[in-house]
């Protein structure tokens, strides 16, 4: 058997189910039941990565979430790599790949090592802000080879196979922690009738039932924990979640719970099942009934593999049938450990001596260690310990009473496994994530949760009750308080008999001195995964670091993925003592969100791909995929771009739609134009309001085009409004800025105006909008329409009510192209057919449908602006040369006036819309090009405006343009020049924009 | 008094004469061939209802007298309390918010209705023909919940979402009115343009409870 750490009998593991899985390269054996870790101790293999800063050998420290070393790389396959997965909390499957995640060239032989070594000194916290920071240029070039040399991993290059979801739920009570207090609270809360969830990250409930030997109703705890889980399955509004972690605790009990659903069983996961899944919870009330996290203590040459926490080697000797090593040392501030020593020796191996800080430990525990024959060493401590890729040895110390100091002589003993316990930390890391500062509490020598304005809860150890009756006690009460806040029948619960011991008090310590100072003693490392020492804190409180967020940035103390779950309280420990402070005047920094790595799958669920965002179509979409258009995106809307034909370039194919729509006829499916239908009596008010137009006179079947300003006179959005009845009109927006301009009236209603008898709707939708431009349009609808559509009965900027092809229809005579137009409205249900209709009897006038490039160039040639484009939220209407669109006349006065007539709005030389005609009709200029005056100017030269709009006017025959210029409305005729990135300047003259029909007579016929 | 001249109606459905092809929001889906070749048992059940008369309904609660001739119109009550729903024949009268209301009819009721709110209701409110922007979704099956709830954040329990209830809430990354019509049976109605994104959502959320199409 190569598993040479593996019990014949014992723990939670199946025997009978052998599974391999390959570690960097090799092929090792586990079984079902195990964690990647526990199988990995089982084959004895010691290190596991390389540290981040100093590349030191480093082994498998914790049991759980908390482990700070083990975090691997995972994935058989490019596509199924996952970077960043705690060896402790992955089931072994078989077949599981598995890598270090740091360690370069390799774990075992590091090139980084030997800079580590001599890096001691080179090294001190603040290396990165102190040396790697300058000079500034080189940085990127440090930052590479740091990134290769530490690194937390890879990234997949390939596209994840998997499927994710996400999920939202909603519950009375979520329970977070299914251990004895989670249980109790949930079975609680369940048997009241309540809506429950409750989730814990590992496999299978239990908590700190699963790593000791404990009884409850003097059977093993698993048994209760089995009757438990199974009376909440049956429970009809009970949701179970194991392998779910409770990630992150947001403002009003939202809560997000990161499901591994098949990360358990293969590499990839089984065909139909989504590997993970996201849950974002809305509780009423949500119970912590996180647990707990040992301390490790702080001690010399701490990381050396082999040093570990004194449950987590209880957990893998009772929960995975694994002893990590040979000879055991154990040190401990507390009682807790030495049940540690007892496991080991009941697996029959070797406990060389438990180390106790207190300097007279009595009670259950002591008596029996010495019944076990176990030496017992008091009132000292490890000081260092000897080894590099495996513990050997360890130096063991007299401490004085307050075991600030070392006092006596030092003794050396053989081991190859330390385990320490410097007490137990709450873990609150959910507590503290809507902003609740924890409070420090001198008899549980650790944090608590603070106050909290959400609905919460605390129960058992997080609560600072480390025994198993507690925990139980407080379960049933805090499921029992749940359910009164929430005006529910409060049962009692029977709780099982525990096993009472009566604990000797322990010794508040932290950190282990050493006969040296710190600062030259072994490295003691605090947080093993940004490689913080003691020492390293000491020196940054020495420069003045005196806050501990301040610390925790300048030494990377609780960075990382672990968060410091492990480091955090030796650190703020060391802190304070550094700058004579207590801890709860040092304070602690304070958590937030994920509580360990969230997988971005799991982030992302179904919204990727073809998901990732609406895609919004008109009814005439199918017709413009079959007749070969490519689209633009224009907000989530896809618009026809241009119709390319075979062979056609993209300009050929502008070229050809913008002349046969000035030649004869063209087609816009306009669709996507926000419409907004507006009745009521005070319509027209409110509209003289919103428009810096007038409204008051626009009679029904009339149309008026109207600009829309911002508060601060800024032009935001333009469009045709149509009178359809006195009391009745309907609004086109930009497409994209349809939902805002929707938002904005209401806004204004709601808030400003609420007396005037208005309402908005948006029929955006409703209506498929097609428009026919050019000289022959009116000849195509004629043909379509038995109404008389003549320039006499319907006039230019009229809507007409008619039938188009069978279909009743709002046809306007507006135009966005110049020409001569008809904008045909039909519900969209009929839209096709309509679109259809049009082009049987197109045919003989060459209707051309065009898309919006088309749409571009023949509305620049006619200088109409494209709000967004031409505009940018800077340019009020004086400045685009458009004040004809402005009436300071209203009585009542309309939304950008004041702030159009602001000091800086009404001075010279503001950046205005103008024409720009290159020197070289061939020359189109690039859209954004920043203009000169003076071409020679010293660089940086005084720029004067960008380039807004640019086309090739097949129509003219050269280029175009549309830019702002400083003071460009009164420079006419005159000259800018703009310097491109390519090296030339083009040359252009400043001009009207209206490069074609300035009077309006193509349009007006 | 009547209203017509104030404001424009139109009957925007051609006649039957016209032989003009209508055509759903999902008309390119194909749903009948679907429905054909796809499965025939399944968690989710999927249907649209397109091509009905969407009639959207503004006016103040606090009027009494508008209350009473929508209800004389409508031959229903309007749903008052938030969230709810009323039914009558074929036509649904949902809550949609303080002021506004969705009713749905066939279509070619559609302009009926809206002459007869013209002419027997007076004052303000509006009532807008959204027909062509909108289609509705019959969604059931044992696990149309499941499905649902990967999409919406409201609490579909049947405790706070009683057979009758409407919302107008977030779906995946549009919006949908949601109506519970059946312990396992919901109806949404959606704006055309996002029918297709909502399908396919629909689709890929509903793969592994089984998705049967209906036509």
């Amino acid at each position: 058997m190569t598993q040479k750490n593996r019990l014949q009998t014992g723990g939670r593991i199946n025997r009978s189910k052998p599974l391999s899985f390959v570690y960097n390269g090799k092929q090792f054996k586990g079984f079902e039941g195990d964690t990647l870790a526990s199988a990995m101790l089982a084959n004895g293999i010691d290190v596991i990565g390389r540290s981040f800063k100093y590349s030191r050998p480093r082994g498998i420290v914790a049991a759980g979430a908390e482990e700070p070393n083990a975090v691997m790389q995972l994935g058989a396959t490019e596509a199924t790599q996952v970077p960043n997965v705690r060896a402790t909390q992955q089931e072994l499957f078989e077949g599981l790949v598995s890598g270090a995640t740091n360690g370069w060239p390799s774990v075992d032989n590091d090139l980084m090592g030997i800079v580590g070594k001599v890096g001691g000194k080179m090294m001190p916290p603040g290396f990165y802000y102190k040396t790697f920071m300058y000079p500034q240029s080189m940085w990127e070039t440090y930052e590479k080879f740091i990134r290769k040399a530490a690194g937390l991993g890879s990234s997949p290059l390939e596209n994840d196979p998997d499927s994710y979801e996400k999920i939202n739920q909603h519950c009375d009570v979520l329970v977070v922690g299914a251990g004895p207090a989670g249980l109790a609270a949930a079975l609680t809360a369940g048997r009241a009738g309540a809506r429950v969830i409750l989730a814990d990250e590992q496999s299978e409930f239990g908590g700190s039932l699963l790593g000791t030997r404990e009884t409850l109703n003097g059977e093993e705890a698993a048994r209760w924990v089995a009757d438990v889980t199974a009376e909440l399955a049956g429970m009809k509004d009970v949701m179970l979640l194991p392998r779910s972690t409770v990630n992150g605790y947001h403002d009003h009990n939202f809560l997000t719970i990161h499901q591994r659903n098949t990360d358990h069983i293969a590499d990839k996961a089984p065909a139909g099942q989504a590997r993970q899944t996201l849950h974002r919870v809305r509780a009423k009330w949500v119970v912590l009934a996180t647990g707990a996290h040992e301390r490790p203590l702080v001690y010399g040459n701490n990381d050396v593999p082999g040093c570990m926490i004194a449950s987590a080697v209880s957990t893998y000797i009772n929960r995975y049938g694994v002893v990590p090593g040979n000879e055991l040392v154990v040190m401990t501030t507390n009682d807790g450990a030495y049940q540690t020593a007892f496991d080991w020796q009941d697996a029959g191996r070797k406990v060389v001596a438990i180390v106790d800080t207190r300097q007279n430990p009595q009670g259950a525990q002591v008596a029996e260690a010495s019944k076990r024959g176990i030496q017992l060493i008091k009132g000292s401590g490890i000081i260092d310990v000897a080894g590099s890729k495996r513990v050997t040895g360890v130096s063991i110390a007299a401490l004085s009473a307050d075991g600030s100091a070392v006092n006596g002589s030092v003794t050396k003993l053989s081991a190859d496994t330390v385990a320490t316990s410097g007490g137990w930390s709450p873990v609150i890391h959910l507590a503290g994530h809507t902003g609740s500062r924890p409070v420090w509490d001198e008899k549980v020598a650790g944090f608590l949760p603070g106050p909290t304005v959400e609905k919460r809860l605390i129960a058992g150890a997080i609560a600072g009750d480390f025994t198993t009756a507690g925990a139980l006690a407080q379960g049933a009460e805090a499921g029992r308080k749940a359910c009164a806040e929430l005006g529910m029948d409060q049962p009692i619960i029977e709780l099982p008999t525990t096993q009472e011991r009566v604990e000797h008090p322990a010794m508040t310590l932290f950190h282990i001195p050493h006969v040296k100072k710190t600062s030259e003693a072994p490295k003691q490392f605090v947080d093993y995964q940004n490689d913080v020492t003691a020492a390293g804190i000491e020196l940054a409180c020495r420069e003045g670091f005196e806050s501990i967020e301040h610390v925790k940035r300048y030494t990377a103390l609780g960075f990382g993925t672990d968060q410091g779950k492990l480091g955090n309280i030796a650190g703020m420990a060391i802190a304070a003592k550094a700058t004579g402070r207590t801890i709860p005047e040092t304070g602690t920094t304070i958590f937030r969100p994920n509580y360990t790595p969230v997988t971005f799958g799991a982030l992302v669920g179904r919204d990727r791909g073809e998901l990732f965002d609406p895609k919004r179509y008109t009814a005439m979409h199918k017709w413009h995929v079959e007749n070969g258009a490519l689209f633009e995106d224009v907000g989530q809307w896809k618009r026809p771009w241009y119709f390319p034909k075979a062979g056609e370039t993209m300009q050929q194919s502008l070229d050809r739609e913008c002349k046969a729509t000035r030649e004869s006829v063209g087609i816009l499916d306009a669709s996507t134009l926000g419409k907004i239908d507006i009745q009521g009596k005070d319509a027209r008010e409110f509209l003289g309001r919103v428009y810096t137009n007038a409204w008051a006179k626009l009679a029904v079947g009339k149309c008026r085009y109207g600009l829309m300003c911002g508060e601060d006179g800024m032009v935001f959005d333009d469009g045709v409004t149509s009178c359809l009845g006195e009391n009745h009109f309907i609004m086109t927006t930009t497409s994209g800025g349809a939902a805002r301009v929707y938002e904005w009236l209401e806004l204004y209603h709601q808030t400003e105006w609420p007396e005037l008898e208005v309402y908005f709707n948006t029929v955006t939708d409703h209506w498929s909008t097609m428009t026919i431009s050019g000289p022959n349009s009116r000849k195509l609808l004629e043909e379509l329409t038995d109404a008389d559509v003549s320039n006499e009965n319907f006039g230019y900027m009229d809507w007409r009510e008619m039938k188009v092809a069978g279909v009743p229809a709002r046809v306007f005579r507006i135009s966005f192209t110049g020409e001569l137009s008809f904008e045909i409205n039909v519900q969209a249900n009929f839209g096709l057919h309509v679109w259809e209709k049009l082009f049987e009897k197109g045919a003989k006038y060459n209707l051309t449908p065009y898309g919006t490039e088309t749409m571009h160039i023949l509305r620049a040639e006619k200088g109409f602006i494209i709000a967004g484009q031409d505009t940018d939220g800077s340019v009020h209407p004086y400045d685009l040369g458009m004040g004809w669109a402005v009436s300071q006349q209203k009585p009542f006065s309309f939304i950008g006036k004041r702030g159009m007539a602001r000091e800086d709005c009404v001075r010279d030389n503001r950046k205005q819309l103008v024409g720009l005609k290159t020197t070289d009709p061939s020359v189109v200029l690039p859209e954004g090009a920043q203009g000169v005056f003076d071409p020679k100017a010293p660089i940086p030269m005084p720029m004067v405006g960008h380039i807004t709009s640019s086309y090739w006017s097949a129509n003219l025959g050269h280029s175009i343009a549309m830019g702002l210029v400083k003071g460009g409305l009164d420079r006419m005729g005159e000259k800018v020049y703009y310097p491109l990135a390519d090296g030339r300047v083009v040359e252009a003259e400043i001009c009207s924009p209206i490069f074609l029909d300035p009077k309006g007579e193509r349009q007006n016929v | 008094m009547s209203d017509t001249k104030n404001v424009a109606i139109m009957n925007q459905v051609p006649d039957a004469a016209a032989g003009v092809r209508a055509e759903s929001p999902l008309h390119h889906a194909d749903l009948g061939t679907v429905a054909q070749k796809g499965l025939k048992s399944g968690g989710v059940h999927f249907r649209e209802m397109g091509l009905l008369g969407h009639l959207t309904l503004r006016c103040d609660p606090k009027n009494a007298d508008l209350i009473a001739a929508a209800a004389g119109v409508l031959g229903v009550e309007l749903p008052l309390k938030p969230l709810t729903s009323v039914e009558s024949g074929s036509t649904i009268v949902r809550w949609i918010s303080p002021d506004e209301w969705l009713i749905t009819v066939p279509n070619d009721q559609s302009f009926d209705l809206e002459s007869r709110f013209r002419a027997e209701m007076s004052g303000h409110y509006s009532l807008v023909n959204g027909s062509g922007g909108m289609t509705l979704f019959k969604l059931s099956g044992d696990r149309v919940v499941d499905m649902l709830k990967k999409a919406t954040p409201v609490d579909l329990h049947d405790s706070e979402f009683p057979v009758g209830k409407v919302v107008s809430t977030v779906f995946a990354k549009s919006g949908a009115i949601i109506r519970r019509t059946g312990a396992t049976e919901f109806e949404l109605v959606v704006r055309r343009s996002f029918a297709d994104y909502l399908w396919l959502w629909i689709q890929s959320a509903s793969q592994e409870f089984g998705l049967v199409v209906e036509a």
